[in-house]
């Protein structure tokens, strides 16, 4: 060892090099002394104290000493700082108490937040059912394949470095106080301040990742990460090979999916534009439009274009051909459990039981659901003059895209008009996509999912009527547009500067992840091809890819298998 | 000896079955079959895209009968699998070599 080390230095000093970065990357302290740093809990006994006390305006009951003495509130902030030291001096067991409360209200918190991540983890085998139903029967098991290893795959990418890469300077900007704070994720690899690009905290969900609130916010966060991970299954299938899908899945957990999701969700630079550039709340998602079902869509179309359509998709002509679904029992179930794994997806994105504006989010969410469906199956009604069943799902799956950002801020009715509007877009993007720009896509993935998550977003910037979200990303914490406790407003309640960041955040969201996918998988398929064989795709991707086939109805051999001739 | 097939509408087995075992017959074998005759099917949409439906789904009744009892079971077949519109199905007779009953090795008109 000695003789390589002196007869290639530069290898091993290269080596040694990356080491150190990767062990600097791990241990999450690159840039702060750890003497300072905030320790994390990961037995969960100090998180949740006197400080989480709020009452229902979200009023703290603990009053931090004001600093700046050069603010102009300051003489009133100090007065109702001294105020409450002598309350506290005088009842020193009122302050115990609040203390237990707090750690209560945390706990609530936590109780929720888990619970409606197992909901999000629930629409998994939703979406393995309505994509296999999708698709024709011999490809079924491939179908399935894609789904589960979606989840395996992307969950590990994200562990890794996705959680990081994501949360990890969350604390700075976008602290989630319901949950403790997370006060451990306090470092942007990539930025600083206001203009988070890369979150540097966490991987391996070690050291600062190594806590109970942190790994609270993991749960619920990596379920939405395998979201967008499976959304381009629906695009791809039927003709992708295994090892390309899992290449997929690694990039979208651990890159595509976490940047954009710092940039909106872990304090980053999007979310800031509020403060920094007088744009409203900044870019406001509420529960993942575009940062979830946005970047899912626009990659899976990259992909799909890539890919090209499935073999005899389009005849001689050009006309498009029908592939029709060979299972519309799992179709249908598979969208009621993706409804009902929604009641998870949106209103646990408040991160808290203690936020009461969750019953607004459920009853919005199944409004914009059921109205997305009625315009869609209507619309196809009209249009063709027999309902389609396969589009009254696409049309309820449309209405919960388009809803999910803006279900938090917009009234029930306001909820219906979007779900209307995205089972409309729904069916004109299916129509689109298969007549104008002749993109494959089996299940409507780019048109539920890219097409509506843009219309979710711009959603909030015109139909947010600022009940709620004062002080969202720090913006309007005091008053906001002349008014105290005005939340996120849209156009039509008169801000118009919200509509612009929506309308120009949703479609950097496209261009985004339509461009970081196109760009890193020309290159991958210019290697190798990603698409498998002529012979694979005609006869059916189960066998020549998985070597089974999804039915017991069609493996004729099984029925014999065991009654052969016994060995000695 | 006769072996006849029939392919007949699917809601018009039960029918067809009542009046063969009133004949008498002794055994009868379906097979879900698909296909199309001089119509060659029709065309849905599927997602806003044209399709044609060319195997629409039937069943195939196979069954064995003694001569005297084929002129009375085609009858039969024909008056309860008929309703006079296209797609109503066909009836194939052929003649029968030889029939045996595996588990007792019985040949012929015994077999049947």
């Amino acid at each position: 060892m000695l003789d390589a080390l002196v007869e290639h230095p530069r290898r091993w000093m290269l080596k040694a090099l990356i080491f150190l970065v990767f062990a600097q990357i791990a241990s999450g302290s690159t840039s702060v002394a750890l003497a300072q740093q905030p320790q994390p809990d990961p037995a969960g006994i100090a998180t949740g104290d006197k400080s989480a006390v709020s009452d229902a305006a979200g009023n703290p009951l603990v009053i931090a000493e004001p600093t700046d003495k050069t603010t102009p509130d300051y003489e009133q902030s100090k007065e109702a700082f001294d105020d409450y030291q002598a309350q506290a001096a005088k009842e020193p067991i009122a302050l115990r108490l609040a203390d237990s409360v707090g750690h209560m209200r945390i706990a609530t918190n936590f109780s929720w937040t888990l619970l409606t991540g197992y909901l999000v983890l629930f629409m998994q085998a939703g979406f393995a059912l309505l994509t296999c139903g999708l698709v024709r029967k011999k490809n079924a098991a491939h179908l399935m394949m894609l789904n589960f290893a979606a989840y395996v795959f992307a969950f590990l990418a994200y562990y890794a470095c996705g959680f990081a890469f994501q949360y990890g300077g969350t604390a700075i900007n976008a602290a989630p106080s319901n949950l403790g704070g997370t006060p451990t994720l306090n470092h942007f690899l990539l930025g600083r301040g206001l203009w988070g690009i890369l979150g540097g905290k966490g991987f391996f969900l070690s050291g600062p990742g190594y806590d109970a609130g942190s790994l609270c916010l993991t749960l619920f966060e990596v379920v939405f990460m395998e979201t967008a991970g499976y959304i381009i299954v629906g695009a791809i299938c039927e003709r992708i090979t295994f090892w390309a899908f899992l290449l997929c899945e690694l990039f979208i957990g651990g890159i595509l999916y976490p940047v954009f999701g710092c940039w909106v969700w872990g304090g980053g630079w999007m979310s800031q534009l509020g403060t920094t550039m007088h744009l409203g709340h900044g870019y406001v998602d509420f529960a993942g439009s575009t940062v979830v079902h946005g970047i899912g869509g626009f990659c899976a179309m990259a992909l799909a274009v890539i890919l090209g359509p499935r073999l005899g998709k389009y005849g001689p002509d050009g006309k498009p051909r029908a592939f029709p679904a060979h299972n519309l029992v799992f179709v249908v179930t598979g969208t009621f459990i993706l409804l009902f794994g929604w009641m998870g997806f949106n209103p646990g994105s408040t991160l808290g039981a203690s936020d009461l504006r969750i019953s607004v989010v459920a009853v919005n969410t199944n409004l914009a659901a059921v109205a997305g469906s009625a315009a869609a199956l209507l619309l196809w009604y009209f249009m063709f003059g027999k309902p389609d069943i396969t589009m009254a799902c696409n049309g309820m799956l449309a209405g919960l895209v388009a809803i999910t950002a803006p279900c938090a801020f917009v009234s029930p009715s306001s909820a219906v008009i979007i779900g209307i509007l995205a089972g409309v877009l729904v069916c004109l993007g299916v129509l689109f996509n298969e007549r104008v720009l002749k993109v494959d896509d089996p299940c409507g993935a780019i048109s539920v999912h890219g097409y509506c998550g843009w219309l979710g977003a711009v959603s909030v910037g015109l139909f947010a009527d600022g009940t709620y979200g004062a002080g969202w990303n720090s913006v309007g914490v005091a008053s906001y547009l002349g008014k105290a406790g005005q939340g996120v407003t849209g156009l039509l309640h008169g801000d118009s500067s919200q509509f612009l960041i929506q309308v120009a955040g949703a479609t950097l969201m496209a261009v985004y992840s339509f461009g970081f996918t196109y760009v890193v998988f020309r290159m991958v398929n210019s290697v190798r091809s990603m698409r498998v064989s002529q012979e694979a795709e005609l006869s059916g991707l189960d066998v020549p890819e998985f070597g089974m086939v999804a039915y017991p109805e069609d493996a004729v051999e099984l029925l014999a298998a065991g009654s052969q001739q016994q060995g000695a | 000896m006769k072996r006849i097939d029939a392919i007949v509408r699917p809601d018009k087995v039960d029918a067809v079955k009542a009046s063969l075992l009133a004949l008498g017959i002794t055994g009868l074998t379906i097979v879900e079959a698909r296909g199309f005759g001089r119509q060659k099917g029709h065309t849905e949409t599927y997602r806003g895209a044209e399709y044609s439906l060319d195997f629409l789904p039937k069943l195939l009744i196979t069954l064995l009968v003694v001569d005297e009892l084929l002129e009375p079971a085609i009858a039969g077949i024909m008056e309860n699998a008929r309703t006079g519109h296209i797609g109503d199905g066909k009836i194939f007779v052929t003649s029968l070599d030889e029939v045996i009953r595996i588990r007792t090795g019985e040949r012929g008109q015994l077999a049947i």
